[in-house]
């Protein structure tokens, strides 16, 4: 659609609200309109209403689901952590509710409440690798687009680096309950890895991991964003350990300050 | 219990009482995905994501604007018309429709399974629209197409569309108002 029909078709998001509440709008255009909610109090009500009635139409639909189904997500759970934390709510519907943290007490039952779904993939590395990705997909549920597409990416890369026939996975964890963890294909030169329990680093600084080699320098294999996996590649088979340090933002040439994190790789396959 | 007194509970990390929800509400989520979706193995993928997202985020779930069973039916349809629509954009839909129409077996006994009383209801409806609102509804909620796509199909103008959407939506309500 061109500029111009965008802008002519904008004259009245209103119009939107039932396509809206019928899912009948392009992912864009769905921003959009929910930019429009947040500021358009007399819109909410009826966009509520709207997507209440669209829901009826679901009513006529249920049919019983298959039984491996059943097994399959009642297993998942048992070891799959829920979300604790407030996610970043930039796209929020209206029929979508906001979230409810910090207006109730945290749940008494003690779960690490750091822990990500990719740590799933330390207990189960291939037999339930379409699961952990069903799971990867499903906490990006409030991500803007952009976002979404680069994490499903992502997810892509990691089920990749599952499916190897060699993948195999280590973690190390220090004192306070701060770990490093790795799931890493020799014959594939991958590795997805993931930080968990660990504060955000001061601002302006940022975690660098590092790939340690003998007699060489230590190699850059990229920057942590917050706790989103990281997805390693070119490891060659001399790679002896991963190191983590806190660098300035942007990165550093070799790092600056001593690991915060380490871990050898030999029981994953590498260090030949 | 219902499904909003068990949400509480699972909300509380409760895995009994997920299992008790799974019981009331995989029919229902699996249901909808698969008349969205239509392949089976796809719609089977697509309700497990829908199901693993609500144990993992049923913090979301604010009881104070609506029911359970509509939060968990409304991420239910969005996550599989996102689906049909990246396969779609991946030509795969075609493909699927091709070989569905040699196997039209498939439609036919779902519905018969699938019929029951509020089945019949929200039919009966969706009989009483017009035939442009209802074509304009169903289009975009049971086949996932974009308002833009249904006016295209239907060889009408975005605006017309949109409002036959809104009436037909409407209409629905008032039909089915004394039903829920």
């Amino acid at each position: 659609m061109s500029v111009l029909g965008r802008l002519l078709n904008r004259e009245d998001p209103h119009s939107l609200a039932a396509p809206y509440a019928l899912d009948a709008l392009e992912a864009d255009e769905r921003r959009r309109f929910e930019k429009h909610l947040a500021r358009c109090d007399r819109c909410v009500a009826e966009v509520r209403a709207l997507c209440e009635d669209a829901v009826r139409l679901a009513w006529s639909t249920a049919a019983p689901a298959p039984a491996a189904l059943r097994e399959r997500v009642l297993t998942a759970v048992r070891t799959m952590p829920q979300e604790r934390a407030p996610a970043p709510s930039r796209e929020r519907a209206p029929h979508l509710p906001p979230h409810v943290w910090g207006t109730q007490p945290p749940p008494a039952r003690t779960r690490t409440p750091r822990t990500r779904p990719l740590l799933l993939l330390f207990a189960t590395v291939t037999a339930a690798a379409a699961l952990v990705v069903a799971a990867l997909f499903a906490v990006q549920a409030d991500q803007t687009q952009d976002r979404l597409d680069a994490e499903r990416a992502q997810a892509r890369e990691i089920a990749h680096v599952l499916a190897a026939p060699d993948a195999r996975a280590t973690s190390s964890e220090d004192a306070s309950g701060a770990g490093i963890g790795v799931i890493a294909s020799a014959s594939e030169g991958q590795a997805v890895v993931t930080l968990s329990g660990y504060d955000a680093p001061p601002s302006g600084r940022v975690r660098q991991l590092w790939l340690m080699r003998p007699d060489v320098q230590p190699r850059s294999l990229g920057l942590f964003d917050g706790d989103t996996p990281l997805v390693a590649t070119g490891l060659t088979k001399s790679a002896t350990s991963l190191a983590v340090t806190v660098e300035p933002d942007g990165g550093s040439e070799q790092p600056t300050s001593q690991p915060v994190a380490q871990l050898a790789l030999k029981s994953v396959g590498f260090g030949e | 219990m219902d499904a909003d007194e068990l949400l509480v509970l699972v909300a509380d990390g409760d895995q009994k009482a997920f299992e008790e929800l799974y019981g009331l509400v995989s029919g229902p989520v699996f249901g909808l995905v698969r008349r969205v979706v239509r392949d089976p193995a796809q719609s089977e993928e697509v309700a497990q994501e829908v199901l693993l997202e609500l144990w993992r985020s049923v913090a979301r779930f604010d009881p104070g604007r609506g029911s359970a069973l509509s939060w968990i039916l409304t991420l239910a349809h969005r996550r599989a018309v996102d689906r049909v629509r990246s396969a779609r954009a991946a030509g795969e839909r075609e493909q699927r429709e091709a070989r569905r129409a040699h196997h039209p077996a498939f439609d036919q006994v779902s519905e018969e399974v699938e019929a029951g009383l509020e089945r019949e209801w929200v039919r009966r409806c969706l009989e009483r629209l017009t035939a442009l609102q209802r074509q304009s509804v169903t289009l975009a909620y049971y086949d996932g197409y974009t308002y833009r796509e249904v006016a295209e199909r239907l060889s009408l103008p975005l605006g017309t569309v949109k409002t036959r959407m809104r009436d037909g939506l409407t209409r629905l309500r008032e039909c089915l108002g004394g039903a829920a």
